[in-house]
Order: structure tokens, then sequence, then C-alpha cells
């Protein structure tokens, strides 16, 4: 015996066909009067290596997202909203690819994100085969910018922008105290970003009067850093460039604080621990007044106070990739919303004519050339009291620098 | 080679060799092309490690090696990409056999020779990190230049087809392998090397050969990558993802076996890709998938996926074997 009737006969079918069929088609007729969603494609590596920074990243973009649509959406589209389709690059480049594909299968109009640069150079590249407009919000390697793909546009500062304005204010910053720094010790990652700023630094330092005393590499990842340590030590300079991973950063302002070697300032250079909370926040003593020079937001605009507080209210952390992220959204959909059209082509048009100045990076207006912002630049940051302050240039900082921080 | 072996291979072959014609998702494409490129580098490996009992924890040595080559001979020289691939695929070859004659001169086996592979490769990795001509940290990029002659294709079924032709050609090559002399040598060694050398078998000779055979093939799984994805780095090519790759893939597939590396670089990747559609929300669901796989294979299957098929049949072919001798019995 059966509790159901399981015989399923024409008018059954019928009545419940129609039934299903008004269900699903329900949505569709109440909404009627919107217009379709733009969708925008968000990657970002939210696991494996550089997962903690895809993090960051996401919750920049889904934030900035949030905010349009609740501001009416892209209004030269009928109020449209923006949907995000999401793709996580899982930290390497044939992962971002695969994701680009799904996103152009699922019809993005656009997609921002990336984080490292070998993920944007295969995915701006996989991107550029559908003439599918791309943001790439960090991705230092000039070569991104460099192959002529015209979806391509990084909004950020790629790495000769960063080493030169980094070489720039560490001179004027020393200049400003009276040259109290002359000798230099520079401690590099041997990967990308380490050896080919080392490289820069020991032909551009000395012609400001700075003595290298010693370029030391280390890789990524390294367990220990003592011997590093206790050169630097014996050297004694008074000033140590770091430029190294977070974790790198990390343990050699731990192990420098544990063997009391205390040069006359850190300063960092790009570094991936000397401007994140996260270090700050766990040791404290160690991170004080050191200086960095790298992405960071623009303090004087309040817009970024409260958006970390959002960020913070959320349980997440804040760190530039938030603000950075937040701003290439908003940078699309002010172009999106300038073509009034989600035409990949339109896209294109109207991001390379960009003069957007309502995001929250200390840029100035927007300006495309060759698919790199113009008015790009890193800031030097330096921690005091516990808190990431911008010190330089003095058009943005909202702190003075402590330099020498020993005499 | 009878009909009755080849028939998988051909069925198989036949199949992928249709998807492009009937998928229109680039995203379908560009998985498989990937597979197969990882299917290639597993190939290469299942020739030493798999039929010749030699796990080597370093074929990306050969992968990064078919790479960089290719890549320095397209960028910096101008030269073919085809010939650019003929070459690296032979100095792939010759690194294998320089490899190759290091270790098992010395003697190494088993774990011995594993963590000298991965020893091998490690260096490489360092070295193309600091070397000037191999574009140090920064990797080598290919121009985005669509063309026959760059080995560059604007659909991405045209790239599927000449991987997919890479796979078939070494499939053949691995099937030969199985049935000719130098295969039964190489089990002949993997199974007892003192017996195989008391028979009368160049044991180093036939090790050589085998590492040289096999790295060539990875090595062109190398040039492959580079084609398709343009842009290489250290931790690309000589990284320690692609040595794993290569030995997971048979070791899932079914170790030694012609077609274990196809079927093991599938159920591995396929399984991931379903579980990122069906859980997209939950990121690293596929990664997680991927353990499990492993955990159930190395626990449950040491013998890969087609071990357990053979099992099964081996186990019905028995009991249908006992119950016709049961009915005998009876009548």
């Amino acid at each position: 015996m059966s509790l159901f009737d399981k015989t399923l006969n024409r008018r059954t079918l019928l009545k419940s066909g129609t039934v299903a069929v008004a269900t699903i088609a329900a949505p569709s007729i109440v909404r009627g009067a919107e217009p379709p969603p733009v969708k925008v494609g968000i990657l970002q590596p939210v696991t494996g290596a550089v997962a903690m920074d895809g993090e960051f990243g996401r919750t920049g973009a889904e934030l900035a997202i949030a905010d349009i649509n609740a501001a009416g959406g892209i209004k030269s589209l009928g109020g449209a909203k923006i949907q995000m389709i999401f793709g996580d690059a899982r930290s390497n480049p044939e992962a971002g690819v695969q994701e680009v594909e799904r996103m152009q299968s699922e019809g993005v109009a656009a997609i921002v994100g990336g984080f490292a640069s070998p993920i944007c150079l295969a995915t701006t590249q996989a991107a550029a085969r559908y003439d599918l407009p791309y943001i790439v919000d960090v991705g230092v390697s000039d070569q991104i910018i460099e192959r002529g793909l015209k979806n391509t546009f990084r909004f950020a500062p790629g790495f000769g922008i960063c080493t030169k304005t980094a070489i720039e204010n560490l001179v004027r910053i020393n200049e400003a105290a009276g040259k109290p720094a002359k000798t230099i010790a520079l401690v590099h990652e041997d990967g990308l970003f380490g050896s080919g700023l080392a490289k820069l630094m020991q032909q551009e330092l000395p012609k400001h009067g700075f003595e290298i005393l010693e370029t030391m590499s280390t890789p990524t990842p390294s367990r220990d850093l003592s011997n590093i340590t206790l050169r630097l030590r014996s050297l004694n300079p008074d000033l140590v460039i770091p430029s190294t991973y977070y974790a790198e950063t990390v343990l050699l302002a731990r192990t420098m604080q544990q063997q009391r070697v205390r040069p006359k300032a850190i300063y960092a250079v790009v570094n991936g621990a000397a401007s994140n909370m996260r270090f700050v926040k766990e040791f404290p003593e160690a991170a004080e007044k050191i200086m960095d020079c790298n992405h960071w937001h623009d303090p004087r605009n309040p817009k970024n106070e409260d958006l970390r507080k959002r960020v913070e209210a959320a349980g997440k952390q804040w760190n530039y990739n938030v603000p950075l992220n937040y701003s290439c959204v908003g940078l699309l959909a002010d172009a999106i919303e300038r073509a009034a059209s989600a035409d990949r082509g339109k896209i294109i048009e109207a991001l390379a004519s960009s003069t957007y100045d309502k995001h929250l990076m200390p840029y100035g207006p927007t300006k495309f050339v060759g698919g790199q912002n113009q008015g790009a630049a890193p800031v030097a940051t330096q921690v005091q009291d516990g808190v990431i302050r911008v010190v330089y240039p003095e058009t943005y900082s909202d702190a003075k620098p402590v330099f020498p921080v020993r005499a | 080679m009878t009909l009755r072996a080849t028939l998988p291979i051909l069925i198989i072959l036949a199949v992928l060799a249709a998807i492009p014609l009937l998928a229109t998702s680039n995203s379908v494409l560009n998985f498989i092309v990937f597979v197969l490129i990882i299917t290639l580098a597993a190939q290469g490996w299942n020739v030493l490690g798999g039929v010749g009992g030699q796990s080597s924890f370093g074929h990306a040595a050969f992968f990064g090696t078919g790479a960089y080559v290719s890549a320095i001979l397209q960028s910096r020289f101008g030269i073919n990409a085809w010939a650019a691939m003929a070459i690296a695929m032979g100095v792939g070859a010759i690194v294998g056999w320089v490899i190759g004659f290091l270790s098992f001169r010395a003697g190494l086996r088993g774990s011995y020779f594993a963590l000298v592979t991965l020893a091998f490769a490690e260096v490489l990795r360092i070295l193309a990190n600091a070397a000037g001509f191999t574009g140090g940290a920064a990797g080598l990029l290919l121009k985005l230049n669509v063309g026959f002659a760059n080995m560059q294709f604007s659909s991405r079924g045209a790239f599927l087809w000449l991987a997919l032709s890479l796979v078939a050609l070494t499939l053949f090559l691995s099937q030969w392998i199985a049935s000719s002399r130098f295969g039964a040598q190489l089990v002949a060694v993997r199974e007892n090397e003192e017996a195989a050398r008391a028979l009368g078998v160049d044991v180093l000779a036939v090790k050589l050969r085998a590492i040289t055979v096999s790295a060539a093939i990875t090595a062109a799984a190398g040039c492959l990558y580079l084609q398709y994805f343009l842009y290489i780095d250290a931790n690309i090519a000589y990284g320690l993802w692609i040595s794993v790759e290569a030995l997971l893939a048979p070791m899932v597939g079914g170790k030694g076996l012609v077609l274990g590396p196809i079927i093991g670089a599938f159920t591995l990747h396929g399984l991931g890709e379903a579980a990122k559609t069906f859980a997209a929300s939950v990121p690293g669901i596929d990664l997680a998938i991927y353990g499990i796989i492993l955990v159930v294979v190395v626990a449950f299957a040491p013998e890969g996926v087609l071990g357990v098929l053979k099992k099964t049949q081996l186990w019905r072919k028995r009991k249908a074997h006992a119950a016709t001798k049961l009915s005998e019995e009876a009548a």
C-alpha cells in the first residue's frame, strides 16, 4: 500500500505544470520594469599562498558593489544593479584563467582584481581574447601594461613608479631631518620585487650620498633570520631597508628587536608587513616607528574612515587592498555609467578617457596612458603609537615623520 | 599492439577529440586543455616512476627546462615555436640523462632517489629565479601573437587538439614500451633489480633510457604550458606543484598502466571542478575534495582507479567461473 497516488495523469501534469511555470516566471513579471543587472567579475585569490590579500580585495569589492547598488545602481542604464560574479584565482595563474573563462561564459561586462603579478599577466591576456575590460588592482609587474593590451587598465602604481617614489621620498625625508642617515644595509627577498628593487637601489642611492654597506638576500619563505640580524649588528648601518613579504618582515623586525639591533630607522619599500594592521596589532613593539613606502588609502578622505569602521564592524581586517578594490569597482561603475552601456568596447573607451576622482586613494583624478593610471603613486607610511600614518607627501599626510627614530 | 589493448585508448581519444566540436563553452575547453597538459607531464612521470618503479619527486626539473628553453629561444632568439619545442624537448632529455646518470650511478633508489630529484628541481628553481637570462624572478613573457608559426591559436579547440595529439602520441609510445623488450627490462628492474642484473639486464642503461624518455615527454608538457599561458616564472616552471601533479595523476589513475595518467588526471581535476561548480560559495572546496580523493586512494586503492576496476573484473570472472563450476557439479 502506498500513501501517495503515484499515477500522474495528463490533467495533473497540466495543472501542476502551469503552476510551476507561473511560479518561476512571477519574479520577472513583478520586476518587469527593472533593467537587467550588469554582471561584473571580481577575481581574487582567496585560497592558497596569497589568500589573505585576496580576502581583503574581495571585501573591498563587495562593499563597493553594495554601495553602488544602494545608491541606485547605474543610472544611465535605468538604475541597473551591479551583480557580482566572484572567482577564486587560488593563488596561481591557471586557476585565474579558468575563472576568466567561466566569467566570460556567464557574460560579465568587465573584470576587476587579480592581485599577484603572475595571475594578472595570465588573466588579462585571457580576457583580451574577448575584448573584456580588465582593471588590475595591485599586480605591480610593469610587464602587465607594457604588452599593449587594450583591455587592461591598472589603477595602482607599478613597480617602476613605486621604486622611483620610494627613493625620492627617502632622500627628501632624510634631507628634511638634516641628513642623519648615511649608511644603509639592504635586506631583500630573492623574488621578483625584492631583487629588482635591491638592484635599483644599489644604483640610485649612492647618487644621493648614501653608502650601501651590504646587500643581503633571503628566500621566501625563510624560517630564521638570525644570521642576517647578526650581520646587521656588526655592520651597524644607520638605515635598514627590508624588501620582503609579510612573514619575513615580521620575523626580521622581531629578531632585530630581540637582539637589540637598533638602526636610526627601518625604511621598508613596498613591504608585505610594514603597512599591515595585523603586524601592528600582533607585534606592536617590533612594528613601532617602522616606515614603509607602499600603497595606502588617502587618510584625509573621510570616506575611508567610514569604510574602515564598516569593515571592522563586519569582523574583518583593514588593509590597503580594501580601499583599492573599492576604488577600482567605483572606477568601473563610473565608466559603465558614462558609457551608458554594458558593451565591452564602450566600457574600454570610457575607461581610457576616465577622470574619476571619487576614489579613496591618494592619486588625484584618474588619467590612463597606455593602460596605466598616471597619478598613481605610493606614499610613505610610519607606524606611530600603533597606528599606520601617512607621513609623506604632505598633500596626503596625517602625521609628521619621526626620523631618525634614534639619534 | 593488439586491437583489444588499443581500443580503450582509441575510444578515449575519440571522445576527447570530439569535445571541441560539441562544446561551445570555452570554460570547458580551457579546463580540458589544462588537464591534458598535466596528463602529458604525468605520462612522462609514468614511464620512469610507474613502469620503471623509480619514483621521482622532481619532474618539475624537466617541465621547467622545457618551458624555459622554449621561452628563451622564442623571446631572445626569435626561433619558431615548433622548432623551439623540439629543441626544448631535447634539452629536457639531456637534463634527464644527466640527473639520471648522477643519481643512478650512485646507486640511489626509492626515497633517496625521490629526494635527490626533488633537490635537483629546487636547485634549478633557485637558479632560474636568480639568473638574468631566465628573466630572474620577473619571469619570461611570450608576446600574444596568434598564428600557427607561433603555436598560438585563436580558438581553444585548436590548442586542445594539439595537446591531445601529443597525449595520443605518448599513449601509443607507452603502449609500445609496455609490450617491448625495453619495457620488460624496465619492469624487471622495478620488481627486483638484483635479479634483473643477474639475468643480464644492464640496469643503469635501462634506467637512463627511461629517465631520458620520461624527461623529454615532461619537457613537452612544459612547452605546452608556455604556449598556452604565455608566461612562466621560476615558481611556475620549476615549482613543486608540477612535480606533485605529475606523480599524483598516475598514482590515482593506476601507476605503470598506459591509461593511468590520463584517467588519474581527469578523475582528480574533474571531481575538483565539479565540486567547484556545485559548491561555488565555499572557496577551496575543490582542494578539500582533492585531498579526500588522495587519502581514499592511498588507503583503499593503492593500485589506482584502473587497479580497482581490474580487481572487480577479476572478482566477477572468478565468481562466474565458480558459478559455472557449481552448476556443472550439480549437473
